[in-house]
């Protein structure tokens, strides 16, 4: 559901940052190395695996939901990218510190303008269908995405110009302006042997149902509605090999009964677990629960579209009314009674597992947790109770009432769509609920030509480790694409523009404080919660989990499948 | 044996039918099970929630209120949001039997009045409304329901409306089949003689005689709807505002109620459901054996 | 030749059925929502063009007549359409899902029917005792539960009390089986509970039905004629009085379809197992309109088809139609 929003972006822009310079280390992963158009820069990063020899043990994974398909570029699922990126590799991947590694590239090296990235790659590396991978491969997969706006790695291209390919060894990216966020560290390499037998059109629909790719397992079977597995691929160019022989996800109906499967040993690992179902299992036997810090966010979206065609309650552009809605939800019961304590109550829109970025505002000056507040900016504003109802009227008549919409099978929005609720009741503002499914709230919301709801409830998750993804989805830019809520604001995109062109870290920083602490005040989302991400494992199958910020599993690195070893 | 309630030509009193027939159910030991539990069920829902309101915006204060066993203080323990069972069952049963009988009532009224037309009319129209009835009969009820419920909406008006439109064909043509006995008796080409609009010798000298046929009906479609809105809410398509018995069992299904050993969640709605049901389906059950006189020796 | 007449008129009510069927279901998901177009496009991302496309290949610039006629070519061509959630074509979905929902509802069938009938024998040969009223009120028990909280139920005392069965799923996930047997041995007890509990709630009804219809048939003359004639009341019973007997239990089965199909969802959802009852659910959950409206029809035409066949029994055993 989280993942899957980033999809609705057409153009992220995060160009703008130009190389030159001191090695001062950013955040922004990829950094680009100083340089001189001189002699490639090894990629760093990534601890040395230990020594985890192939077995001939299985791995079996509990999910909630299945992939949509086996197609890495036109799809939209989280589950389908976490499958297939053991069954693809990319040029750079993201190790257990959440920096860049080697992949299929062994280094790589800016040009003096920052406008071309060029890739050396692995020798020796074969398909999983025994043929040789070269960096025509790699241009042919560029190109395809390119040129077709092809899925969700579309928008990280669009300053793509061409790819070059001097040796079948080395591959050189050409854009039309620096790229702060490097693309080789998302993009699957398919292999152009067997996709170029397709035209564009053919692509867009094909299923792909037995994925040949470079990876460290290859495709077995998928039974849909029940199982995928894929096998260990022993003739994957890394080393060591993967311990595990299999990696197979089932899928379960309901996440009671695959906590059920776990404390029975149908399963490994559950790498999503709902909040009463982890308390259910901490402490059980033989098995350990582990709660991490997420890079997502909750949050209630408030329409401030100031198009004519809008259908959005005009009441809520003003900032008094946003405002009493702030101050009348609190904050840690919706995780106490929502996430079951799993999670931190929420502010600013960078997620507070980006600790390096996030903002945290004081809490004396948190619009949090005052009803006496609220009702009195209510007040304040011409908002009164006239009459029985309960709900406060404007002076011409125009009630406090508005539409609330949340995604039915997400039980957390729903909760908190209750407590939110029962929270504006209290301070006079009526909100009627509405759960729809996931598709018809996404065409609901953003239908930007116009879009006809008040408030939702949904939740992002951070595409990428750089603030610059989710302080980029309020921009103007953005109307028509991620930004939700339609929010506009000059400065806001000003600073933006600023922030994407500092390269130091302390300046920039300020930079993202400011832009933090603006939207924070204007209202447009009201972040309810960071939640942690849940997981839970048996001890006396597989060791050496390696806890990382943004979970063992569904994370930005896929080293845990690599790294892990049998309990016994 | 028992004197069996049927009105005969001179009897017009279908009223009185109906009164005695309930005195008959009364007295058969199966049926009077059934009252006690009906009678069960309309005190908690009726009395329940003045004694022990239940306010859903009441939950608890923190992660540690979340799915707790019973106490003194919760005789019922807590639900996922930490409110109170116990009272959540006694207002749950409000709307279980709200929706239940409201859309029985829907069910009865358009079963009866296509009942009473396709077995009156003769001709194309009459062979029309049985070609309906018939095929609402061999739909599937439940995928009916979940998919009417997907495209129309899930408020608790539609809920009602969408059981009602799936059930009355049953109804229909047990009127149907009455009805066609009816027709071709003595008084009845009596009162035409006489000039008596069809619609009159329909409402004023069939239909009474019905009744009794679509009383002892109407308590089994009871049972059916409530079980149909259990069923919808379970699997989430019921109102999201208004707690049913089906949706504290579909949270608690969410929530992983049985994983937690969380009995008091999952046992109290499901026992009221099945304490409606059996009532009115142990006084249907007898009623039908009193008023069909086939089943009468048993 | 009324049989053959009998045989004729039904085959031509099922086709007059199934071509009703067929229309409802266009309107259902076609006329109702408005705009099917506009359901189709929720999936998301679609350009306009895109639309005019979709709108285009549906036939949806024309009048309605005319998508009807599209719907019908489609339909007998077996273009069920894609689905929104796997982007395959729905027809190979619901051929890989039907065999479970068969395989389930047989067991279960066959349990309830035998199991059924037999309590109904007994009950009814001890007609006015103790036994009697006890099978009726515990069949009438039965009829009441719901069968979702039944499966709960079962999950909550034979699956995590006791740990006696699995409780999701129809095998052992990412096994590879060695032979056969080894996957049958896999297979049954995943069968255990999710048929235990379609056997719970629809057993009530045979039992009672059975037991009527015998009591009825137990009173007519030739069953005296048979006492008298010297038979034990065993022999009375089975071979006279059960076959006569059958005759509403066979159309009994019919309803029984239509409600097995609406216990078979439950079922599936609550015990995870992959068949066609937990697809639709899941169809329905996220609004994947062409596998929903798929799924119905499959639903739909498998009870239309079961109660032809019921009518066709019925031919067979009815000694009215038969002698005639």
């Amino acid at each position: 559901m989280n993942r899957w929003r980033t999809t609705w972006t057409l153009a992220v822009t995060v160009a703008l940052l130009f190389t030159a310079c001191s090695g001062g280390a950013t955040a922004v992963p990829a950094a680009p190395s100083p340089t001189t158009g001189g002699p490639a820069a090894a990629a760093t990063g990534g601890a040395p695996a230990p020594a985890a020899t192939p077995s001939s043990q299985p791995l079996r994974i509990g999910w909630l939901s299945e992939p949509d398909t086996m197609n890495p570029l036109t799809t939209y699922s989280t589950e389908a990218v976490e499958v297939l990126q053991l069954v693809y590799d990319k040029l750079l991947d993201y190790d257990l510190n959440l920096k860049p590694e080697p992949e299929l590239a062994t280094g790589y090296a800016y040009s003096s303008d920052g406008k071309s990235i060029t890739y050396q790659l692995r020798t020796g590396v074969l398909w999983q269908d025994g043929q040789p991978l070269t960096a025509d491969d790699v241009a042919y997969t560029y190109n395809l995405i390119h040129d077709n706006n092809l899925g969700q790695y579309a928008q990280f291209l669009t300053d793509l110009t061409s790819v070059q390919t001097p040796d079948p060894s080395t591959v050189v990216l050409n854009f039309s302006a620096p790229q702060a966020f490097d693309p080789a560290l998302v993009i699957p390499i398919v292999p152009k042997h067997i996709w170029s037998k397709m035209n564009a059109k053919a692509i867009e629909s094909y299923a792909n149902d037995t994925p040949i790719g470079s990876g460290p397992f290859k495709f077995v079977q998928w039974q849909k509605g029940a199982s995928l597995t894929l096998a260990r691929n022993g003739g994957w160019w890394g080393r060591p090999l993967p311990a595990p022989a299999t990696v197979t996800w089932i899928l379960y109906g309901n996440s009671d009964v695959m906590g059920q499967a776990l404390r029975s040993g149908e399963v490994d690992i559950i790498p999503q677990v709902p909040p009463t179902v982890y308390d259910g299992l901490t402490g059980a036997p033989d098995i350990k629960t582990l709660a991490l810090p997420s890079f997502s966010f909750h949050h209630i979206g408030f329409n401030v579209s100031t198009n004519p065609k809008s259908g959005g309650n005009p009441l809520l552009r003003q900032l008094a009314v946003r405002q009493a809605l702030e101050y009348a939800v609190d904050r840690n019961q919706l995780v106490q009674l929502c996430l079951a304590g799993h999670g931190e109550p929420g502010d600013t829109i960078v997620p507070a597992g980006l600790t390096d970025w996030h903002l945290a505002i004081p809490a004396s000056q948190q619009l949090n947790n005052d009803p006496a507040k609220a009702k009195q900016i209510l007040d304040a504003a011409g908002y009164t109770v006239r009459d029985s109802s309960g709900v406060r009227q404007a002076p011409n008549g125009a009630k406090l009432e508005f539409r609330l919409i949340a995604i039915a099978t997400t039980d957390e929005d729903v909760c908190a769509a209750h407590l939110f609720q029962n929270a504006a009741a209290a301070v006079g503002i009526k909100l009627d609920l509405q759960t729809l499914d996931t598709n018809t709230l996404g065409n609901t919301v953003y239908n930007s030509s116009a879009p006809n709801w008040d408030i939702f409830v949904w939740g992002w998750d951070s595409g990428t480790p750089d603030p610059s993804y989710m302080l980029g989805v309020p921009l103007c830019s953005q109307i028509g694409g991620n930004n939700d809520v339609y929010y506009c604001d000059k400065q806001y995109d000003a600073l933006y523009n600023q922030q994407a062109t500092t390269l130091d870290p302390v300046a920039r920083k300020a930079i993202t404080d400011q832009m933090q602490q603006m939207y924070y005040q204007n209202a447009a989302y009201l972040i309810m919660w960071y939640q942690d991400k849940l997981q839970a494992y048996r001890t006396d199958t597989w060791t050496n989990w390696t806890p990382v910020p943004g979970g063992l599993m569904f994370n930005f690195t896929r080293d845990n499948y690599l790294h892990i070893r049998p309990a016994h | 044996m028992a004197a069996v309630a049927i009105v005969d030509e001179q009897d017009r009193s279908s009223l009185a039918a109906v009164r005695a027939n309930i005195g008959l159910a009364w007295a058969d030991p199966i049926g009077r099970v059934g009252f006690f539990l009906l009678a069960l069920t309309f005190l908690v829902a009726l009395v329940g929630p003045v004694l022990f309101p239940f306010n859903p915006a009441d939950v608890g204060a923190t992660a540690a209120s979340i799915l707790q066993p019973p106490t003194a203080q919760h005789w019922l323990g807590t639900d996922e949001l930490g409110r109170d069972v116990f009272r959540e069952t006694i207002s749950g049963s409000q709307i279980s039997l709200l929706v239940g009988l409201l859309a029985t009532a829907i069910s009865m009224l358009a079963g009866t009045v296509v009942g009473l037309g396709a077995g009156y009319s003769r001709g194309p129209i009459g062979a029309l409304m049985m070609r309906i009835t018939d095929f609402f009969l061999v739909l599937p009820t439940l995928p009916l329901i979940i998919v009417l419920a997907a495209i129309i909406g899930q408020s608790l008006s539609v809920i009602i409306l969408v059981i009602g439109l799936t059930s009355w064909a049953s109804t229909a043509r047990i009127v149907r089949s009455q009805v066609l006995s009816l027709r071709e008796r003595v008084f009845i080409d009596r009162v035409r003689a006489l000039g008596a609009t069809d619609l009159r010798i329909t409402v004023v000298h069939i239909l009474p005689n019905v009744l009794p046929l679509i009383f002892a009906n109407t308590v089994l479609v009871i049972a059916g709807s409530i079980l149909s809105e259990a069923t919808l809410a379970f699997l989430g398509l019921g109102d999201p505002v208004h707690v049913s018995w089906g949706t504290m069992l579909h949270y608690a299904f969410e929530v992983g109620a049985a994983g937690r050993g969380a009995w008091w969640y999952l046992l109290p709605p499901g026992i009221g459901i099945v304490v409606v049901v059996l009532g009115f389906t142990l006084i249907g059950y007898t009623l039908d054996r009193i008023v069909n006189p086939r089943l009468r020796n048993r | 030749m009324p049989r053959l007449r009998y045989l004729l008129t039904k085959l031509g009510q099922v086709l007059v059925t199934l071509l009703a069927v067929v229309t409802f279901n266009f309107y259902l998901f076609h006329v109702l929502p408005g705009d099917p177009i506009r359901l189709l496009a929720r999936a998301g991302n679609l350009q306009p063009e895109d639309i005019a496309r979709l709108r285009q290949l549906f036939g949806l610039d024309q009048s309605l007549p005319v998508q009807y006629l599209v719907y019908l070519r489609d339909l007998a061509t077996g273009n069920l359409g894609m689905s929104l959630t796997y982007r395959q074509p729905v027809s190979d979905i619901l051929a890989q899902r039907i065999v479970n929902t068969v395989e389930l509802l047989t067991v279960a069938t066959v349990l309830v029917v035998v199991i059924g009938i037999v309590a109904g024998v007994v009950a009814a040969a001890r007609r006015g005792t103790r036994a009697d009223a006890g099978t009726v009120i515990v069949s009438l028990f039965f009829w009441s539960l719901p069968t979702f909280w039944t499966g709960l139920m079962l999950i909550f005392i034979l699956g995590v009390y006791f740990h006696a069965f699995p409780i999701s799923g129809s095998g052992t996930p990412g096994v590879f089986y060695t032979s056969p047997i080894a996957q049958l041995e896999d297979f049954l007890p995943h069968l255990v509970l999710p048929s235990l509990t379609l056997v719970l709630v629809d057993i009530g009804q045979f039992v009672l039905i059975t037991r009527s219809s015998l009591i009825d048939v137990l009173t007519e003359d030739f069953i005296l004629t048979a006492k008298a004639k010297g038979l034990s009341a065993r022999q009375v019973l089975w071979r006279h009085g059960v076959p006569n007997a059958m005759l509403p239990v066979v159309t009994t089965s019919a309803l029984y379809v239509s409600l097995v199909v609406g216990g078979a969802i439950q079922v599936e959802t609550v015990f995870s197992w992959p068949g066609m009852g937990r697809l639709i659910y899941d169809a329905v959950l996220r609004r994947d309109y062409p596998l929903i409206e798929a799924s119905f029809l499959l639903f739909a035409v498998t009870v239309i088809l079961v109660n032809f066949v019921s009518d066709l029994l019925y031919l067979w055993i009815d000694p009215r139609v038969r002698n005639a």
